[in-house]
């Protein structure tokens, strides 16, 4: 699905050449322009609304990243990963309150950065411990076991025993200036957004890198046919650990850089119905491809909100559809997923590579 | 085939559609502060919970809204201002939440009508910020320190001085009454979901009050928001002999509860935070809930006090569908933080300034002793304590109906504590 089509006059003549990310000038010119309008356009443009709105579409696309890498990718579908999100957030959070930092790391605004790298390495290993049944089963039997780490960690674990830390009940409060990364202190919704923007690219391209190696072909193959795939000398329960693995570092990384949007933290942030959510993202964005993810996370979360404001105006003729919009938004998420697996199984990550194919081959496209 | 493309294209029609009048009219909200300003409407937010955790008692408390909002512009507005209110259904979940609050923030609203704990205090650094009123549901006591927390305000007593109100006024009322008065101390314990804001939060005040009053604290029981079923819970409680229960959940998991209390036979009396304690509860447990005591913060639906003719009269025309009998004290909390709302924007724009920071200084904070009837004690905020009153009034059910046990006046009676160290807690 990723297959480029080259235009006239561009040859490959190495291997290098073969695998470089961006291949011609006008791919580049492309990618110049996306990070111009990711870096300066919309930070500049946008209100406090629509910054909140690209954060989340942020905390979406990290989120979904490691469903993706696991369902899209790897083949074992899970069905509580919200569990590993707030594994993340509750790590980094318990850092930066509790943990005595040496006065420099903090001065220096280190503590942050360096609480979201062991949050994800935590949330990582507490993914693979779930991950140990997919061993042995397969199918819907493991997504029951990954549906247990959901209610395992949050509504156990987390809800009992971590949420007692210090005393305060159940909410960890995040005063502003709690988070500090360098010299900046993360307080608004703009350098969230940065700090959320430039994760998510590192996070994009260690995975998109990691499917390009040996590892990410053991993965598909696993996917594929994980009996063909132990034939042929590939150490199935050692890849299916390091994909779940990977999948609870980004959803650890999601869950840190998450706790900078809010002033408080607490078990209600991480439901199940996120969990599910996330599986409807991939569903959407195409199984099985990065932009998928990432079309999926933006269609959920800007068509949403786009049916919300086209709502408001109708609201002064009809009060109601504000206070009713909750089930709007339930039946489109419900609606969107049945219309994508009934019309488009290959999801919005298919239609994109069209589009983008009849561009390349145009005005030749038949 | 070609059915598959019509569907197809009516989809991504559909889409376009909503997409553009999406943007339209976010283009269109985004000159609205700016415009916004003279006579036209004040712009208000309302979150309310219709469809969540907590939408038992949620559902009441939106229509409440919506029906004083109308009254308010009926009755003249805000010095001739009419109020637009945009309310939110957000399913009692935090990220919508905050979403939410952008969107206000976007619409130009200068206040905000909130709902719950976990939301509000997760808000509150950002309204403080925003110098944005933010008027809820929540009666957390964390939210009364205007030193932590200006900008969050309500009408009502706070979840901790209702908890220590309720239990203080057990202790005198019914624990001399008991057979073992006098001989040991009272067994006291906790039932309410532990991951709840809500409901944890006044944990802390109860417990200690429990303490200054001489109680053997025994251990909480988790019960979650959405229980049918809490016989574990119960027995635990029965192990424990426990003589006096707090329950800090909402009307439909603390009927649950009284439900097995009584029939596995516990034996202990029952204290209930004001959210757990209305019209419904006696219906819902029926003679469990007999002898159950809780604050109410302001007077039950249709009692006869000074300005619920009016609140009865516009439940009846906005509302017809529903009759009076299902309406619910919520109504009237509703009606509560509605009124205060309007009577500090009415004193703000008095004075020619309708922002955050006059609303709050020139409006709330100038109430001393402000009467807004309903049976809700008279309002006063002042620049270092935004608990509304000291004195609550404990209710018990008997025969099926709210009788008035004691008025409990926790600020007369430990003034030291009151003004030092029970603020924000």
């Amino acid at each position: 699905m990723s297959t480029t089509f080259l235009p006239c006059g561009v040859y490959h003549e190495n291997y290098k050449q073969d695998h470089a990310w961006w291949q011609t000038k006008f791919i580049k010119s492309k990618m110049f322009l996306l990070f111009i309008t990711l870096f300066f356009i919309i930070p500049w443009i946008s209100d406090s609304y629509s910054l909140s709105i690209c954060n989340q579409i942020g905390y979406t696309i990290l989120g979904a990243l490691g469903v993706q890498l696991l369902i899209g990718f790897c083949g074992q579908v899970t069905l509580g990963h919200a569990a590993f999100l707030a594994v993340g957030a509750y790590v980094s959070t318990l850092l930066v309150l509790e943990f005595p930092w040496p006065a420099v790391f903090v001065e220096l605004g280190l503590a942050y950065p360096l609480s979201i790298f062991i949050a994800a390495i935590a949330a990582g290993l507490w993914c693979v411990l779930f991950g140990l049944p997919s061993a042995r089963v397969k199918g819907f039997y493991l997504i029951l076991t990954t549906m247990a780490a959901q209610f395992i960690t949050v509504d156990f674990i987390i809800t009992q025993y971590i949420s007692q830390i210090g005393g305060r009940g159940q909410a960890f409060s995040l005063p502003p200036g709690t988070i500090k990364v360098g010299p900046w202190v993360i307080d608004s919704d703009v350098k969230v957004y940065y700090m959320m923007i430039v994760l998510t690219i590192i996070c994009v391209v260690g995975v998109v890198n990691l499917l390009r190696s040996r590892v990410g072909r053991a993965w598909v193959a696993i996917r594929d046919n994980d009996i063909s795939a132990e034939v042929m000398g590939i150490n199935i329960i050692k890849y299916k650990l390091l994909a779940f693995f990977v999948a609870g570092f980004i959803g650890g990384i999601a869950g840190a850089v998450w706790i900078s949007n809010l002033a408080a933290i607490s078990p209600e942030h991480f439901p199940w119905f996120w969990s599910l959510w996330l599986v409807g993202v991939i569903l959407i964005g195409g199984v099985g491809s990065i932009h998928g993810t990432i079309f999926g996370s933006i269609f959920m979360v800007v068509v949403m909100e786009a049916l919300q404001m086209a709502v408001i105006p109708l609201a002064d003729t009809y009060p109601k559809l504000l206070m009713d919009f909750l089930f709007i938004k339930e039946a489109a998420f419900g609606l969107a997923i049945c219309g994508f697996l009934i019309f488009e199984p290959n999801g919005l990550a298919y239609r994109w590579w069209q589009i983008k194919n009849y561009f390349n081959l145009w005005p030749f496209s038949y | 085939m070609n059915q598959k493309k019509v569907l197809f294209g009516f989809y991504v029609l559909l889409l376009s559609v909503m997409l553009v009048a999406g943007f339209v009219s976010s283009a269109a909200a985004v000159d609205k502060p700016a415009a916004a300003v003279a006579a036209k409407p004040i712009n208000i937010g309302a979150l309310n919970d219709m469809t969540g955790a907590t939408s038992d008692v949620g559902r009441d408390y939106a229509l409440g809204i919506a029906e004083a909002i109308h009254y308010v512009n009926d009755t003249g507005g805000i010095n001739g201002k009419m109020i637009k209110l945009h309310q939110f259904d957000y399913g009692y979940r935090v990220p919508e939440a905050l979403t939410k609050y952008k969107l206000f923030q976007r619409l130009g609203c200068v206040a905000v009508l909130g709902w719950g704990t976990g939301d509000t205090e997760a808000l509150s650094p950002t309204v403080t910020k925003d110098k944005m009123p933010y008027i809820s549901a929540s009666y957390s006591g964390h939210l009364t320190d205007p030193k932590k927390t200006p900008y969050n305000l309500f009408f009502a007593t706070d979840y901790s001085t209702n908890a220590r109100a309720a239990i203080t006024a057990w202790f005198d009322k019914k624990w001399p009454k008991h057979m073992d008065y006098g001989k040991r101390k009272p067994r006291f314990a906790c039932s309410y979901m532990f991951a709840s804001p809500y409901c944890s939060a006044p944990i802390k005040a109860i417990k200690d009050q429990a303490t200054i009053l001489g109680f053997d604290i025994g251990p909480d029981q988790d019960v979650s928001l959405f229980a049918i079923d809490t016989k574990s819970q119960v027995l635990a409680l029965k192990e424990f002999k426990a003589d006096l229960v707090w329950h800090g959940n909402t009307t439909m998991s603390v009927s649950a509860t009284l439900r097995d209390a009584y029939s596995l036979g516990l034996g202990a009396d029952h204290i209930i935070n004001n959210w757990g304690f209305d019209e419904n509860l006696p219906k819902m447990a029926a003679k469990a809930a007999e002898g159950a005591m809780g604050a109410a913060v302001c007077a039950f639906f249709g009692e006869n006090v000074p300005g619920m003719d009016k609140v009865v009269a516009y439940a009846k025309k906005y509302n017809p569908g529903i009759p009076a009998d299902k309406r619910l004290i919520r109504t009237i909390q509703a009606w509560g933080d509605v009124l205060i709302l309007r009577e500090a924007l009415i004193r703000a724009d008095k004075a020619g300034k309708l922002d955050g920071e006059s609303i709050l200084k020139l409006g709330f904070e100038t109430m001393n002793n402000y009467e807004i009837g309903l049976g809700a004690p008279p309002i006063t905020f002042t620049a270092t304590d935004h608990r509304v009153a000291g004195a609550v009034p404990i209710y018990e059910i008997k025969d099926g109906k709210f009788k008035l046990v004691e008025k409990v006046d926790l600020k007369s009676r430990w003034p030291e504590k009151w003004a030092k160290e029970w603020i924000g807690w």
